[in-house]
């Protein structure tokens, strides 16, 4: 499903990836962790391809990195879930409507654009505020927007990056029960967290980085 | 509630201030590019029609007969590059001297010393010094030729100096479209600049190239139309004063209009897709 062979990955200041190999297998759910500057957004990119390997390969469902053509990045995007830290939400549009772009930039028909924001919000907890503005929303209730974007095209893996770094702890945990109930239902999930205590707590898979090398 | 609005509202005005600026850019390089155009289709038109009056005066021998006359037309009105032949008899040619100077020198003589004389037209491509001197030496070797005149002198000069000419302008008129197009690429940079936060997400959850880039292209496109609208609007208005004033002195035609429209709708289709080649590299 998500398999990093040997991949290395240098940014031009030299900083990087050193030969990471890991899965993911369907239906995991994964914690990536490791000192600020370790790598572990840089993985993340790795498996929605805004980068490439300079050796080694990703593969991302039946997508290699070693030859996806650019035109096929959005449709593997569309198998994925991307959350990020800041909620990256667009502050001109309602809660619906951010949800809902995610439908309307992949060409899907009207109708069914409505059904699946309805039942995504309601997934998040949010179908009472779906009219609200992003900032009339909470941080951690603006979390679970982007979360429900992420969702509502249906991907096999949610990438969240530090999805609760801007939160207070009743929020964080907000979020990581969605994200439990999410992953209950079959989706896999692989965040990155500097977080220790709030990964401790959990009975999960932890892949640790340091320096750029998985250990 | 308050808040959001207004911040809706700053964003319209935004936007909009945004397009104000691209569209006056827009409209000013055409202005730029058709005072250029229009310079360039006045000036060939002032050199079409030096060279239009080019015609050689060839001047009859005095003894010759009307008959010796007419085979002497007919073997100049057979040569290639040869156009028309009209013939000025003596009398004519006097007609012509006394209109021109208003006056009667020659009324003491007996005979009437102006020669008869053919007026020959040439074809276009052979309105110049160099195709000219051909048929005059071919002229020369007939019977019955005196002399031939052909002035020629603004010919020589404008044929000297066309060539730099044309590659001056084609040179300058280059630098001004590029000029115009990294102008206005610049510019609607600056505006999706402010809008990299929705193209950043349109990536992120799998939107096409196309399809981003389309808005913004058809955008640019409005814009383009609008900015030469205004052009030729200026140009139309200033053109009708100038011509109260000096009636003639310029000309326009529609063309120029037709390509300062077709110009603004590239600038703008061009200028948005290079603006937003930048930020489409998935
Ligand atoms: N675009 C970039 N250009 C150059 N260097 C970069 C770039 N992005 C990240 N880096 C460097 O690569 C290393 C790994 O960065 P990365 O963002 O993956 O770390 P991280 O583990 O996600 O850190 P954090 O916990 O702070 O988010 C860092 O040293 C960082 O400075
Ligand atoms: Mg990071």
């Amino acid at each position: 499903m998500v398999q990093i062979h040997n991949a290395s990955f240098r940014y031009s200041g030299g900083e990087g990836l050193e030969l990471v190999n890991f899965n993911v297998d369907p239906g995991e759910f994964i914690f990536l962790t490791g000192d600020s500057g370790a790598g572990k957004s840089t993985i993340l990119k790795l498996i929605y391809m805004d980068i490439f390997p300079q050796t080694g390969h990703v593969i991302v469902n039946n997508y290699n990195s070693l030859n996806i053509k650019k035109r096929e990045i959005p449709f593997l995007r569309r198998k994925l879930g991307i959350v990020f830290q800041d909620f990256k939400l667009l502050h001109d549009r309602d809660v619906f409507a951010n949800v809902a772009f995610a439908l309307e930039v992949t060409g899907t028909r009207k109708r069914d654009i409505k059904r699946k924001v309805l039942r995504v919000l309601a997934e998040v907890g949010l179908n009472h505020k779906r009219n609200k503005m992003p900032r009339q929303l909470s941080g951690g209730e603006q979390q679970r927007v982007v979360i429900a974007r992420a969702l509502v095209n249906e991907p096999f893996i949610l990438l969240a990056d530090e999805p609760t770094g801007n939160l207070d702890p009743t929020a964080t945990a907000e979020v990581m029960g969605l994200l439990e109930r999410i992953n209950v239902r079959g989706t896999a999930v692989l965040m990155a967290t500097h977080n220790i205590q709030l990964i401790q707590s959990q009975n999960r898979r932890i892949v640790t980085i340091e320096k750029g090398i998985v250990k | 509630m308050f808040y959001s609005i207004r911040e809706g509202f700053a964003g319209l005005i935004r936007a909009k201030v945004a397009s104000t600026i691209t569209i006056t850019v827009i409209s000013l390089s055409l202005v730029l590019v058709g005072f250029f155009l229009i310079f360039i289709f006045n000036a060939t038109r002032l050199v079409d029609t030096i060279q239009n009056r080019i015609e050689l005066e060839v001047f009859i021998d005095n003894s010759f007969t009307p008959e010796q006359t007419e085979v002497l037309r007919n073997s100049i009105n057979y040569m290639a590059g040869v156009l028309q032949v009209t013939y000025v008899s003596k009398e004519q040619a006097m007609e012509i001297y006394k209109k021109f100077f208003n006056e009667d020198d020659f009324e003491i003589l007996d005979e009437n010393p102006l020669p008869a004389s053919f007026q020959i037209k040439l074809i276009k491509e052979y309105r110049n010094s160099k195709m000219a001197n051909q048929i005059i030496q071919q002229i020369a070797q007939l019977d019955g030729v005196d002399d031939i005149e052909f002035r020629n002198d603004i010919l020589v000069t404008i044929e000297k100096y066309m060539d730099y000419l044309m590659i001056g302008i084609l040179t300058a008129g280059n630098l001004l479209l590029i000029g115009a197009v990294a102008l206005v690429s610049n510019t609607i940079k600056l505006v999706i600049l402010s809008r990299i936060r929705i193209i950043e997400t349109m990536r992120l959850v799998g939107a096409t190239k196309g399809f981003i880039r389309r808005p913004f292209i058809f955008e640019g496109i409005f814009q383009g139309v609008f900015g030469a609208i205004l052009s030729i609007l200026f140009f139309y208005i200033t053109v009708k004063i100038i011509d109260v004033e000096i009636p003639g002195i310029i000309v326009v035609n529609s063309y120029i209009y037709l390509m300062l429209f077709g110009l603004g709708l590239f600038l703008g289709a061009i200028g948005s897709i290079l603006a937003m080649q930048r930020f489409l590299k998935f």
